[in-house]
């Protein structure tokens, strides 16, 4: 009652000074930011009329306006304000950032957008979420922080490949890796290794010179792409300079790390008594009787323990530990940001040293970055991006060498590392992996340069044209040297050198216009042109035949027995539109189109379109809801569109013959049949989304449920191995991810003194193949298969019986169908007679992360959480790790302590017969589910308060204790459910060094 | 001034849009099209070449050939040491249907089969001479005929004299493809038929190319492999008569010494044909298992036993003594020990083995005496002489003396119904599996090999 009359009272009050005191005049002024720097663009309307203007480039404007009327001030990442006209005509205005993400701005392709008015599902990770940990690459910063991203890297070397799975894998044979566009530029992502295992070409960039990453994930963002968006896009904006105070960075840490797991490997007298034990085993089959076998086996000791006393365990070599080392993470780096009201800068540099956890293998990378943007005038914009970097990588072999350190686990215990004179012993089962250490090196270089140079012109109010000359430039060296004392070398040494030369340019220009028509619509537009050539390349040399070790480059070697220098390149020509529209921040729409062509594609489908339609609605906005204390935001938003995947190699279509020579002299020979329909895969996704806040944003998030169908699958379609061709490049197949994101963030307490708030971000990701070439044949491919019904790269082998507690017997299940069509799990020792069926998905089904972040006066702490379930991998290595001594390979403990002995014993490790082949058929006894939890970061910091610091003339000086990996609860075996093979095999571990678990403590200056 | 600056901007973009279509037509550099390889004489010429190639890698004539049929031959006279599974099965007798040399050495022959036929269907753009194209249509089938002959030895029950030979041999692919989309599947063809196409291009290949062609096959190496075919199928007069051709006619001789018909850079006299290697191509899959780290091998994977030197009636044969001590301290062949020495294929030797073999069992003396020929043979080791009269027992012993690890051991055994390592010379675990690729793609293959499912 009380409140329904003060309110028609003021209603009446108003009216009144309406009445009295209604007088139009100009009302002037100047609009800054807290730090009283001047905002110009900003939006000033006067409230209940189509009257509005905007700041000039100092921030001031000038307005008509009645007294009595209300102006609203409106800025994108700014709380809008209001004030009243009074007699007065000037009002300077100080607009106060933003804290509610729904204010937030996102980089789309070609522009930007306000999280508010967004129809897409993007996720946006900000500079605070990749800072500081320590880690080699930024990409491994992200784990656990966006929903629906899984992020792997393959194992744990430095410079291991990654594997990033937007929202499922969408493709089989071509690319499943994202489209990487750093400041507007497509960046160039091939892989350049030549040891069979791959790197990752994203190394150079450093993480303190990003401020923000916005991961595209639907299609109605990432269809703006194009051919290229289907495996979502992710867009890396670098930072820039600030008008107003220089600001000075400097952050510095230093940190030591070790595996995050190591294993239990037989020691000399458990593999002497295992394999004495076998040979006796053998005897019937290998040998005639017992003698001979005993015999036979410690002949073997002998040579094994390389003339030391192995009776008396003289030696009990941990080849484990000699494979790892401890590792270390240094990083220094600065920053400096600055600018005048017509000028802004940034420049940054930066250091990282990291010692892998693996011998031999270290990173070095220094980075340099200035961006710089000028105002020419009030209408011309320029501007100019540069950045160059190098990284320099001490590498090791790949997983599947015999000198991969790790493969050092093989060697018995009995075997000793080292010669009496401190040389590698060369005497051993396998190659020495110490002796390529000392003998090798294999070094990769890798110098990137990246600009930019752009401009916009406004041509008329709103309306701007955009140019852009990008330039990517890759290159990359490698030296691997072999002297005469490594395994497996014969030519008094060998050096291959090799350089690569990847170019990537991009123009561009579009035209974009916004506009706001009246009070309520907004409108923005934008249609351009967009050129990407890219070439690459190649050249390498081998040298054999070298005076000493000591000539290491190929002008040493005598005999140039290999030389190899080729060209590729492939085109893109793009033309693309969007047009965004809203109502009163109400009702949303969007619609973007896209027509690209490329070399890649055959000659029959050299042109695509890809549309995309979104829209949304703001349901807090409407009446009923507007005054809601309990939901203050709540937004419905569904997209479809389309985007294409156009990884599949440069001339995939052609029918090729390629040059080889044959007693050096020149030949051809087929080397691709080809398909002149070959195009790009095309993937159609729909997505619901709902955005919510309660309580005035303090809980607030997403959940989207998405359904996105593959169709027309690039496929290296296996050919009939006796047709002369292995396998054909071709759009059949179709598959389908499906799933749903859930993002939760809560500010749990929010007092001045404490704060305390936590992301939750959960995906289920369902992946299914649809259908396959050759009526939906299955594909197998070693221990993966590609069958309708199931996810892509299925792991598929017999499975694996246990043991027949009466002799010992390796048993595997028949799997042979039933007339009902059930299996048949009647058991047989002959791996032959098994029958493969799908036994695990080498990619998880739930996988998310949280992360808490926790201000306590001065001091903060923040962890992430992150998780995987669902996976499984095959431990490729396991029949010869876990063999029941097959081979005279060391074993795993359990080999030892649960194998079967006797008549009776109930375990799952066969009885030891030494080449007896017991149980070491591909099976899934070598299979683990690989799900997870782990600490993937926590970091601690304290900042001293300012008001000790400001005497010195500094803004912020902060130290910080942070670590990677620091804890993980799992089931699984093997080394680490995050260390897959590089050399092959998906969802398959062989000998795959583990990731680091990474320790660090920093110092983080600002003035 | 500003409208200017607005229309230079426009026309600038249009120019942009309108020029670009043009970028998007690029060739690769380092290949040519199948048009263009398949429509001069230069590139079919290259292509000839290519497919020597092709044959002569590791997983094929580069070696794997011949040691899978020493391996699955072999009893107690050599080991497998080598770390490798795949070889460890063929020793064992023991093989999986995913085997990698299995799989690997069917589709390099089909590689081989399938650019051989590539020529064969596209002669007529050879218009330089007759005689060119007489030699391009000889070379394709000769190789053709090798790569179809190691097919049906390894894949395949025995050829048996005498009997309906309907046994399932391999697919008869007779045609090259030069378009994937049609339909690739076959079904497998007998080993009677399998043999007969052999014969028939090796019959082409005698009369169609020169007595002399570098390096690469000439009319004699077509006998050659003619008699060496007839022999594997018991028709024991035409190979004799075949190999005699050879011995008096090819114009090759045996070595001085028995090294001396090995680790050779370039082609012996004895070598009647050769796959060649030199240091920048060429592949020796026989280096890497056979010899130590020194020479290029992995140390000794495959180790003589002293069964093997027990076949040695007399101990100063100079191919008793042909054998060093690897990196492990066994023994291993003197036979490969340069890393970049061609990799004959056959030599003349063989040939006076064949012949000799042939009078024996036709009672005949065609050219001179088995003991001449298996003599002169046995003088050049500094063995001790032989006499009359011989056996074909004695025959495969002194094979064994002198051809052993250059891959006759298995089919020596199955043509003369030996038993192998206690297993009957028709043993079906003596016979590869059809690789398991092809059973997943080729619906008209039918069952696999009998003891390896279906």
């Amino acid at each position: 009652m009380n409140r329904k009359l003060q309110f028609s009272l003021s209603i009446i009050a108003m009216l009144f000074c309406y009445i009295s005191f209604a007088q139009t005049k100009t009302v002037t002024g100047t609009v800054t930011d807290d730090q009283g720097l001047p905002l110009p663009g900003v939006n000033i309307s006067v409230k209940g009329t189509s009257t509005g203007t905007q700041t000039d480039f100092d921030g001031n404007y000038s307005i008509s306006a009645n007294e009595g009327s209300r102006l609203v001030f409106s800025y994108l990442g700014f709380k809008n304000q209001e004030v009243s006209v009074t007699s007065t005509t000037t009002y300077n205005i100080t607009l106060q950032a933003s804290a509610d993400e729904l204010d937030e701005i996102l980089v789309v392709g070609y522009g930007t957008q306000s999280k508010r008015t967004l129809t897409d599902n993007i996720v946006k990770l900000s500079a605070e979420d990749i800072d500081e940990v320590p880690v080699s690459n930024f990409q491994s910063a992200l784990v656990g922080k966006a929903a629906g991203v899984q992020i792997t890297q393959t194992n744990g070397k430095v410079e291991g490949g990654l594997n990033i799975r937007v929202r499922g894998a969408t493709s089989i044979s071509a690319g499943t890796q994202p489209l990487y566009v750093l400041d507007g530029i497509p960046l160039y992502n091939g892989d350049e290794s030549n040891n069979g295992a791959p790197t990752n070409p994203l190394l150079s960039i450093s993480p303190n010179e990003i401020e923000s990453i916005e991961i595209l994930k639907d299609a109605s963002s990432a269809a703006i792409y194009g051919a290229r968006g289907a495996n979502g896009v992710v867009i890396i904006t670098t930072k820039t300079g600030k008008e107003g105070k220089s600001e000075f960075s400097v952050n510095i840490s230093h940190g030591s790390s070790e595996p995050t797991n190591k294993r239990d490997w037989l020691n000399s007298s458990q593999y002497i008594e295992l394999f004495r034990e076998a040979a006796v085993n053998a005897v019937g089959s290998s040998f005639n009787d017992e003698a001979e076998a005993i015999a036979y086996i410690e002949d073997q000791f002998d040579f094994l323990a390389a003339g030391t006393d192995w009776r008396n365990n003289a030696v009990n070599t941990d080849w484990q530990d000699l494979a790892f080392q401890n590792g270390h993470v240094s990083d220094a780096d600065f920053s400096m940001s600055g600018g005048n009201a017509k000028t802004s800068i940034f420049f940054a540099g930066s250091l990282n040293e990291t010692r892998g956890i693996i011998r031999g293998n270290e990173l070095r990378r220094f980075n340099g970055r200035t961006n710089i943007n000028h105002k020419f005038s009030e209408r011309f914009n320029i501007g100019m991006n540069l950045s160059y970097s190098r990284t320099d990588i001490d590498r090791i072999a790949n997983d599947n060498a015999f000198v991969n350190p790790l493969q050092g686990i093989a060697q018995p215990h009995i075997s000793p590392a080292y010669n009496e004179d401190g040389s590698p012993n060369a005497n051993t089962i396998y190659p020495n992996f110490l002796l390529q250490e000392e003998n090798a090196f294999y070094k990769t270089i890798i110098k990137r340069v990246n600009g930019r140079t752009f401009g916009d012109y406004e041509i008329l109010d709103g309306l701007k044209i955009n140019g852009n000359f990008a330039y990517d430039l890759y290159y990359q060296t490698e030296d691997n040297f072999t002297g005469r004392n490594a395994p497996f070398q014969s030519t008094n040494g060998e050096v291959f050198a090799s350089s690569v030369n990847a170019e990537n340019y991009i123009v561009s220009g579009f035209l974009s216009y916004d506009k706001q028509l009246g009070d309520l619509n907004t409108l923005s537009i934008v249609a351009g042109t967009e050129l990407n050539e890219t070439t690459r390349r190649y050249e390498s040399v081998t040298a054999n035949q070298f005076p000493s070790d000591d000539f290491q480059t190929v002008d040493g070697g005598a005999d140039i027995v290999a030389g190899r220098g080729n060209r590729s390149a492939n085109s893109f020509f793009s033309l693309f539109a969007r047009a965004t529209y809203d109502y009163a921040n109400k009702y949303l729409l969007k619609a973007s189109i896209r027509r690209d062509g490329s070399s890649r594609f055959g000659g029959n489908e050299r042109y695509g379109v890809f549309p995309a339609f979104s829209a949304g609605w703001v349901v807090s906005e409407e009446n009923f809801l507007q005054d809601s204390d309990l939901l203050s935001y709540l937004k419905l938003r569904g997209s479809w569109g389309k985007t294409g995947n156009a990884e599949i190699g440069d001339f995939s279509s052609r029918y090729l013959f390629a040059a080889i020579s044959y007693n050096q002299r020149p030949g051809i020979s087929l080397s691709q049949p080809g398909n002149p329909d070959l195009t790009w895969e095309t993937t159609t996704q729909t997505d619901f989304g709902i955005e919510y806040g309660f309580f005035n944003g303090r809980i607030s998030g997403e959940i989207d449920y998405y359904h996105k169908n593959t169709d027309g699958l690039l496929f290296d379609v296996p050919l009939i191995p006796s047709s002369g061709a292995s396998s054909i490049s071709s759009n059949i197949g179709e598959l389908e991810n499906k799933g749903f994101e859930f993002v939760l963030n809560t500010d749990n307490i929010q007092t001045e003194n404490f704060q305390w708030s936590t992301s939750l971000n959960l995906a289920y990701n369902k992946n299914e193949i649809l259908s396959l070439p050759n009526s939906n044949n299955d594909i197998v491919n070693g221990q993966n298969i590609q069958r309708v019904g199931e996810p892509v790269n299925a792991l598929y082998m017999i499975e694996y019986a246990g043991v027949d507690p009466a002799n010992g017997d390796a048993l595997y299940f028949i799997n042979s169908e039933n007339p009902d069509g059930s299996l048949s799990k009647e058991t047989t020792t002959n791996a032959n007679s098994a029958n493969r069926i799908v036994v695990g998905n080498p990619f998880p089904e739930w996988y998310g992360g949280i992360t808490n972040t926790i201000n306590f006066m001065d001091i903060d702490f923040s962890f992430t959480f992150q998780g995987e379930f669902g996976a499984s991998i095959y431990n490729g290595g396991g029949r010869f790790q876990s063999a029941s001594a097959d081979y005279f390979d060391n074993q795993t403990l359990d080999q030892f302590t649960d194998r079967w002995q006797q008549p009776g014993d109930i375990t799952d490790v066969p009885q030891a017969r030494l080449f007896g082949g017991n149980g070491t058929a591909q099976s899934t006894r070598y299979l683990d589910e690989s799900d997870f939890i782990r600490l993937r970061n926590a970091t601690l910091g304290y900042s001293l308060p300012e008001g000790v610091i400001e005497r010195y003339g500094l803004s912020k000086v902060r130290i910080y204790a942070t670590g990677v990996n620091l804890l993980t609860f799992t089931d699984y075996e093997g080394y680490d459910p995050e260390a897959r093979s590089d050399a092959g095999g998906v969802g398959q571990a062989f000998y795959s060094v583990p990731p680091a678990r990474t320790f660090s403590v920093g110092l983080n200056v600002k003035f | 001034m500003n409208n200017i600056y607005r229309f230079s901007i426009l026309l600038l973009l249009t120019l942009i849009i309108f020029s670009c279509e043009d970028n998007l037509e690029i060739d690769p550099e380092q290949s040519i099209d199948g048009s263009q390889a398949l429509s001069s004489e230069q590139n079919l010429d290259a292509l000839l070449l290519g497919i020597y190639q092709e044959s002569g890698q590791g997983v094929s004539f580069g070696g794997d050939i011949q040691i899978m049929a020493d391996l699955l031959g072999a009893s107690d006279q050599i080991s497998w040491f080598g770390t490798f599974v795949a070889p460890r099965q063929l020793i064992q007798k023991s093989l999986l249907v995913d085997n990698t040399f299995v799989r690997d050495t069917w589709f390099n022959n089909y590689e081989s089969i399938n650019q051989t036929n590539l020529i064969i269907d596209n002669l007529d753009i050879i218009t330089s001479s007759d005689d060119k194209k007489a030699q391009v249509e000889g070379e394709a089938k000769f190789l053709r005929a090798i790569n179809y002959f190691e097919l049906i030895r390894l894949w395949a029950l025995p050829y048996e004299a005498g009997a309906t030979n309907n046994q399932a041999g391999v697919p008869l692919r007779l045609t090259g493809y030069e378009d994937y989309s049609q339909p690739l599947p076959a079904e497998r063809a007998s080993v009677e038929e399998i043999y007969a196409q052999i014969l028939n291009d090796l019959g082409d290949a005698y009369t169609k190319l020169p007595t002399s062609n570098g390096v690469f096959a000439t009319k004699y190496a077509a006998q050659a492999i003619r008699a060496r075919v007839y022999l594997q199928m018991q028709n024991y007069a035409s190979a004799r008569d075949a190999a005699d051709d050879v011995i008096e006619n090819s114009g090759a001789s045996l070595t001085e010494s028995f090294a001396g018909a090995f680790n050779n850079d370039a082609n012996s006299p004895e070598d009647i044909f050769a796959f060649q290697v030199t240091n920048q191509t060429g592949e020796s899959d026989f280096i890497t298992f056979y010899a130590s780290q020194d020479n290029g091998g992995r140390g000794g994977d495959i180790v003589l036993n002293p069964d093997y030197f027990a076949l040695f009636p007399d101990a100063d044969d100079e191919r008793a003594n042909y054998s060093y001590i690897g990196d492990y301290g066994d023994d291993l062949t003197g036979k490969y020990t340069n890393q970049f020495a061609n990799i004959p294929l056959i030599r003349l030797a063989e040939m006076y083995l064949i012949r000799a073999e042939g009078n024996i069992i036709e009672t005949t003396s065609i050219g001179q005496t088995p003991e001449e020929d298996i003599n002169m043979l046995r003088l050049r080791s500094g063995a001790i002489t032989v006499t009359a009269p011989l056996t074909q027992d004695d025959i495969l012993l002194e094979r064994q003396l002198e051809l052993a690890f250059e891959g006759f051991l298995l089919h020596d055994l199955k043509r003369t119904k030996n038993d192998i390592d206690g297993l009957p010379y028709n043993d079906p675990t003596l016979v590869l599996p059809i690789p398991q690729n092809e059973m997943d793609t080729n619906d008209l293959i039918g069952d696999n090999n009998p003891g390896y499912g279906s």
